[in-house]
């Protein structure tokens, strides 16, 4: 171990190496040891593994730090952070990755593209979204950025001979490379600004400059363009409706839970770091964007047949309501986000999870019409959907009632009776559309009598799904405090 | 864990447990639930037995930390306003059992685990004693009954069901913003809490603000009552909703929302209540006439008996807002009193249309020659809906008419305007559908009421009789628990004190602790 | 004095360069001129001593990006493309960024270095980086110590790239 690589470094960055590590061997066995397409259960046992071993990690860090009394142990000159912020976030990654490779290996065999390297780009778009959670400089994030963007690129399009697949990779690989530019324009000014690329120190030199400076103002700017690109907030959300419909399901439960966690935690680390003492200016940017994506979220959500469309509409409103509590920014409003990633999470990926059982030969199932009758051909999978259709809603007692409800506290503790109010009245009409999933299962009759073929491990999934969206619906004592100590500073 | 405790819960866990039971044994479902309905209302009446004064507190109170930060608590109990209210939601589940006996035939097994569903909702709303709980129960109990119009109901039964879910809850989503502001000033949801802190003065709010938190509640409990211009998702829910539907709808959860007027509007922000009252009980007065005018000329005989329901509950909010003991005693008297002899019309009506298959009254005629004993019931429901007196709508009627005359009597003019309409619009349809010659598709398919029919609607008849005559078995109870809430109505909160700084326990009070104000004149 | 006449060489250069790409009808001349415009940026870098950078143009910008540009001008059909007016609706997007942009430089321009905290040290690049053995050096010290981390996750980016490109590119994997 020389300077540059101390203990303290790798015992930091133990998770993403067991993540990037179990990556590429699952390319290299999937090669060589597992040719034949039976084989590649092992490759989930693989993928099981490696996460078993970043839980093991992060387990470590969580005791250490918890047993030190410390806030955050920083590594690689200050380049990453394990705090309970980043620890919070990789716990949900570890949990989004591995449901959605439960789900992923029916379905590929549905769609015919069951390659061994989905289930190691699964891995290595998280072990991006580590770096994302725990970055503390600019270049780490921006790089941990690339990786899990260009991981999903990839998946977008892993449907090759759908032709829907290859135009949202493409969309979203142009978009999402625009977006990038952005950000990296943003981050060239800040380390112009300060002349470093660390977020402390980019944070101590921002807040010594007079808020009104253009220089400054053009950094926040383009950032923010950046870093609402990557939470699909409005005005810049056009990829994501694309992107969700395109891409196989999986993927599209995977993007919008991980890659928004991500992208959310990345945001966080951004606007509560080194960018808190300009607030005043950045504030109203974020009140407009949350507005905006709360409004065209979910009317546009309102006219969609499509469901996968649907849900992307319903996930910008969701940015929607994540971008409230940051704009709140008190105590409750930073702990209402975390809570409200963490039930999202769950939530999303059980609606998801039901729309990938329902595919099979000759059912696309992402319309809404094919969940006709969905609670005469399986009652379980109808009763995960409207309970994850409850908790998107925001109804109680489901998880999505907490998140909701913490956000409106947030706003309403600092003094936002409007934005409160705004917030409010849009789970109204956000319950019409969610409703009309409800209604074609529960209400319509079905069209073709069809039995859903599942799997183990879809079952394994839905319980998991299922269990979370009631479980931190009612007992959400144990979540809170957790995410209460994801706090930044 | 107490036999409150017991009566919630029992019903939720029969939900979960007739989930469980295989779909093709529909007989085993229904004998589940019935059972497991009973039993809860063999329990619940346990709960109106021991009557020992509770001066303060409340009966059955069961206190424990659900969640720390913020603090919300699983607060229950029970008092004279909620016992009766309680046991009324434990009486009509059975009886929602009976009455779709043979009338519903398909997923059987979800229409009665959804039956149980509700009632957890109702009696939960009803016990709730902290805001965030009574929030959580509130929409609880929106779920089952959405799926109970949407699933069951008939043509427009979609159209319906969303109507219904969307009104509710776009009103409520605003009482959780005024819940949440509550807290943020406050730093507790706990009702009695809340009650204890504006009675000491710890809890001041200015009258724009109180103004507005008013507003957010009544709004919330004025659709779902409902008041006269938001009424219009009522008369589409109920004639859409299935028999069992409309019965637990009209008899019980319309009360959600007087009974939230009741508990919360009025000892919660006691100045914009009496402030608003005027305007208030002139839309409830309109809502009186409007109800009884449109139900007159309804050829449906759902709608009829929907619209006469909007007419009923303006006598409820007209007797709740005169801010009167005789008022107040009338107004939840007679949300019992509805609760009874609406939910027996509506499973009258519910058996016609089992017999005949039309709500239409033109399809019907001369039911009387084929079908005596269902007329008779329908007869004495029917002199019991319009006030006849030793029946019970007469004594709920007569108190607030009495406690409305006290303040304005202006007001008792026209609302007795509505009772002389509801004789006209009642024994006109009784008239229409039961005398004159009976056509041959009536003659054939009304037969006389069946044993399970009886089964169902007895209690009910007798409830009739016992709360037109035996008052004093009700009115104690609930006379004491309005006593309170009257006085602490009286309550005059400073205007002009402002208090941003939570007020949690122990920092409390130390900052603006003064006295309540001498209670104003109630007029 | 050598550097100024330099400077207004490779300036003009790149000015032309640019020009003429946005003018030429032909696809295979805008490349060409593209490259003629990168060549004087990159003779821009090495007036201000950037040498690494100027490497790196060369290299990575014309031998590596602008030569797969013209494989895929070649590749592809283009005539039709040549026959038809070449105007884009977007102008108005274009003249607003080129606005915005203008005003930044000019902005930064009256503004000079006091728009910006210069790391320590790097006050005066020329003299700083000739004293520390060099930009290169300096460069690869910073990147094998201070930037160790996103340097190896560069790696995994590359790696994923290139599995990325197969899984889309071959026909069965």
């Amino acid at each position: 171990m020389s300077q540059y690589y101390t203990a303290t470094d790798h015992f930091v960055l133990v998770p993403a190496i067991m993540l990037a590590l179990f990556g590429c061997a699952i390319l290299l066995f999937d090669f060589w040891v597992f040719p034949e397409p039976k084989q590649r259960k092992w490759l989930l046992a693989f993928l099981a593994l490696g996460e078993a071993f970043a839980g093991y990690g992060l387990w470590q860090q969580h005791t250490y730090i918890a047993g030190q009394g410390i806030a955050e142990l920083t590594a690689f000159q200050g380049s990453l952070v394990v705090d309970g912020f980043s620890l919070f976030f990789n716990w949900m990654f570890i949990a989004a990755a591995s449901i959605v490779a439960l789900m992923s290996y029916r379905y590929l065999e549905v769609e015919g593209e069951h390659h061994g390297e989905y289930y190691s780009l699964i891995l290595l778009a998280q072990c991006g979204m580590y770096f994302l959670a725990s970055g503390a400089d600019l270049i780490t994030l921006f790089v941990g950025l690339e990786l899990m963007a260009l991981c999903f690129y990839i998946m977008v399009g892993f449907l090759r001979s759908d032709k829907r697949s290859n135009e949202a990779a493409m969309k979203y690989l142009l978009l999402g490379g625009f977006s990038s530019g952005f950000l990296a324009y943003g981050f060239s000014l800040l380390y112009g600004l300060s002349g470093s690329t660390k977020l402390s120190e980019i944070g101590v030199a921002i807040a010594r400059r007079d808020p009104a400076d253009p220089v400054l103002l053009l950094a926040m700017v383009t950032t923010t363009v950046g870093l609402l690109f990557k939470i699909s907030a409005v005005p810049f959300h056009m990829w994501a409706p694309d992107a969700y419909e395109g891409a196989p399901t999986t993927v599209t439960a995977y993007l919008s839970v991980g890659s928004k966690a991500a992208s959310i935690a990345f945001l966080l680390r951004i606007f509560l770091g080194p960018l808190a003492s300009a607030r005043a200016a950045w504030e109203p940017l974020l009140v407009f964007a949350a507005i905006a994506s709360l409004t065209v979220g979910n009317l546009a959500a309102i006219s969609q047949h499509n469901i996968k469309r649907l849900l992307a509409y319903s996930s910008i409103s969701h940015a929607g309501y994540m971008l409230l509590g940051l704009v709140a920014g008190n105590e409750t409003g930073i702990k209402g986000v975390a809570v409200y990633v963490l039930v999202y999470t769950f939530t999303n990926l059980g609606v998801f999870l039901v729309i990938v059982a329902l595919r099979r030969e000759g059912l696309v199932g992402d319309n809404i019409d094919d969940l006709a009758g969905l609670m005469h051909k399986s009652p379980g999978y109808a009763l995960l959907m409207l309970i994850c259709l409850l908790s998107l809603a925001g109804i109680p007692p489901t998880a999505g009632f907490i998140g909701k409800y913490y956000i409106f506290l947030s706003l309403i503790q600092a003094g936002r009776y409007v934005l409160a109010a705004a917030a409010a009245l849009y789970v109204a009409v956000a319950i019409y559309y969610y409703f009309r999933i409800v209604r074609s299962m529960f209400m319509s009759d079905a069209e073709d009598a069809g039995a859903m073929e599942t799997t183990f491990g879809v079952r394994v999934a839905a319980a998991l799904t299922g269990l979370g969206t009631l479980g931190i619906g009612i007992f959400p004592e144990p979540f809170l405090r957790f995410a209460g100590q994801s706090l930044i500073r | 864990m107490n036999l409150l405790t017991l009566v919630l819960f029992l019903p939720l866990a029969g939900f979960l447990a007739a989930l469980l039971v295989p779909r093709d044994r529909p007989g085993l479902v229904r004998g589940f639930v019935l059972v497991v309905s009973l039993a809860v209302f063999v329990l619940s009446i346990g709960l109106a037995l021991p009557q020992a004064p509770a001066a303060q507190g409340y009966w059955f109170e069961t206190n424990a930390p659900w969640i720390q930060s913020p603090a919300i608590r699983f607060h229950t109990g029970l008092d004279g306003l909620s016992l009766w209210l309680v046991l009324l939601s434990t009486l009509l589940t059975p009886i929602g059992i009976l009455i779709s006996w043979n009338h519903i035939d398909r997923r059987v097994k979800e229409f009665y685990a959804f039956l149980l569903l509700l009632e957890f909702g109702l009696v939960g709303v009803f016990v709730a004693l902290d805001l965030f709980l009574f929030y959580v129960f509130w929409e609880v109990s929106l779920v089952p009954m959405y799926f109970l119009i949407g699933i069951w109901g008939h043509q427009r039964r979609i159209y319906a069901a969303v109507k219904f879910f969307l009104f509710t809850m776009t009103g409520s989503v605003l009482m959780l913003a005024a819940m949440l502001y509550i807290y943020g000033v406050t730093g507790t949801f706990d009702y009695p809490t809340l009650l204890t802190m504006l009675a000491s003065g710890r809890w001041h709010v200015e009258s724009g603000e109180q103004m507005l938190l008013f507003l957010a509640f009544f709004v919330a409990f004025a659709i779902k009552v409902p008041l006269f211009p938001l009424h219009t998702w009522l008369p589409d829910a109920h004639v859409e909703a299935p028999t069992a539907g409309s019965v637990m709808l009209a008899s019980v959860m319309l009360k959600m929302g007087t009974y939230g007027l009741v508990r919360f509007c009025l000892p919660l922000f006691p100045n914009s209540a009496r402030h608003a009252a005027g305007w208030i009980v002139t839309l409830a007065i309109i809502g009186i006439i409007y109800g009884a005018l449109v139900a007159m000329v309804q050829p449906n005989m759902k709608k009829l008996v929907a619209y006469s329901s909007v007419s009923h509950l303006g006598f409820v909010v007209l007797g709740v807002f005169s801010f009167t003991q005789a008022g107040l005693d009338g107004a939840v008297y007679q949300m019992l009193n509805h609760g009874i002899s609406t939910g027996a019309l509506f499973m009258l009506v519910g058996y016609l249309y089992e017999r005949r298959h039309s709500l239409e009254i033109a399809d019907y005629g001369g039911v009387a020659t084929p079908a005596p004993w269902l007329s008779t019931v329908f007869l004495i429901t029917t002199l019991a809906s319009i006030g006849l007196p030793t029946l019970n709508n007469f004594v709920g009627e007569f108190l607030v008419l009495q406690g409305s005359a006290q303040v304005n009597f202006r007001w008792t003019v026209f609302a007795a305007i509505g009772v002389i309409l509801s004789a006209v619009y009642m024994l006109w349809l009784y008239q229409r559908v039961f005398f004159g010659e009976a056509g041959e598709p009536v003659r054939h398919h009304v037969y006389d009421l069946s044993r399970r029919e009886w089964a169902a609607i007895l209690p009910l008849l007798v409830l009739m009789v016992w709360m037109g005559t035996l008052t004093q078995t009700f009115l104690p109870a609930i006379s004491a628990s309005n006593a309170r809430t009257l006085e602490r109505s009286n309550v005059n909160v400073e205007f002009q004190v402002k208090a941003r700084t939570p007020l949690v326990a122990g920092q409390a009070g130390q900052a603006e602790a003064r006295p309540a104000k001498e209670p104003p004149d109630a007029r | 004095m050598l550097d100024t006449i330099f400077f207004y060489l490779f300036a003009l250069l790149t000015l032309l360069g640019a020009v003429l790409t946005i003018t030429r009808r032909s696809a295979v001349h805008s490349a060409i001129s593209l490259i003629v415009s990168l060549v004087g940026v990159a003779g821009l870098f090495l007036l201000q001593r950037a040498e690494f950078l100027f490497a790196v143009q060369i290299v990575l910008y014309i031998g590596g990006i602008m030569l797969l540009f013209l494989f895929v001008i070649m590749l592809v059909n283009l005539d039709r493309a040549e026959r038809e007016r070449q105007f884009s609706k977007a102008w108005w997007l274009a003249l607003a960024c080129v606005v915005g942009v203008g005003a930044e430089i000019a902005y930064f321009l009256t503004k000079g270095p006091a728009a910006f905290q210069f790391p320590p040290g790097a006050a005066s690049p020329g003299v700083a980086s000739a004293a520390a053995g060099g930009n290169v050096e300096r460069l690869a010290d910073a990147l094998f110590s201070e930037y160790l981390l996103p340097f190896e996750m560069a790696s995994l980016l590359l790696l994923v790239a290139v599995v990325g490109s197969v899984i889309l590119a071959k026909k069965r994997i």
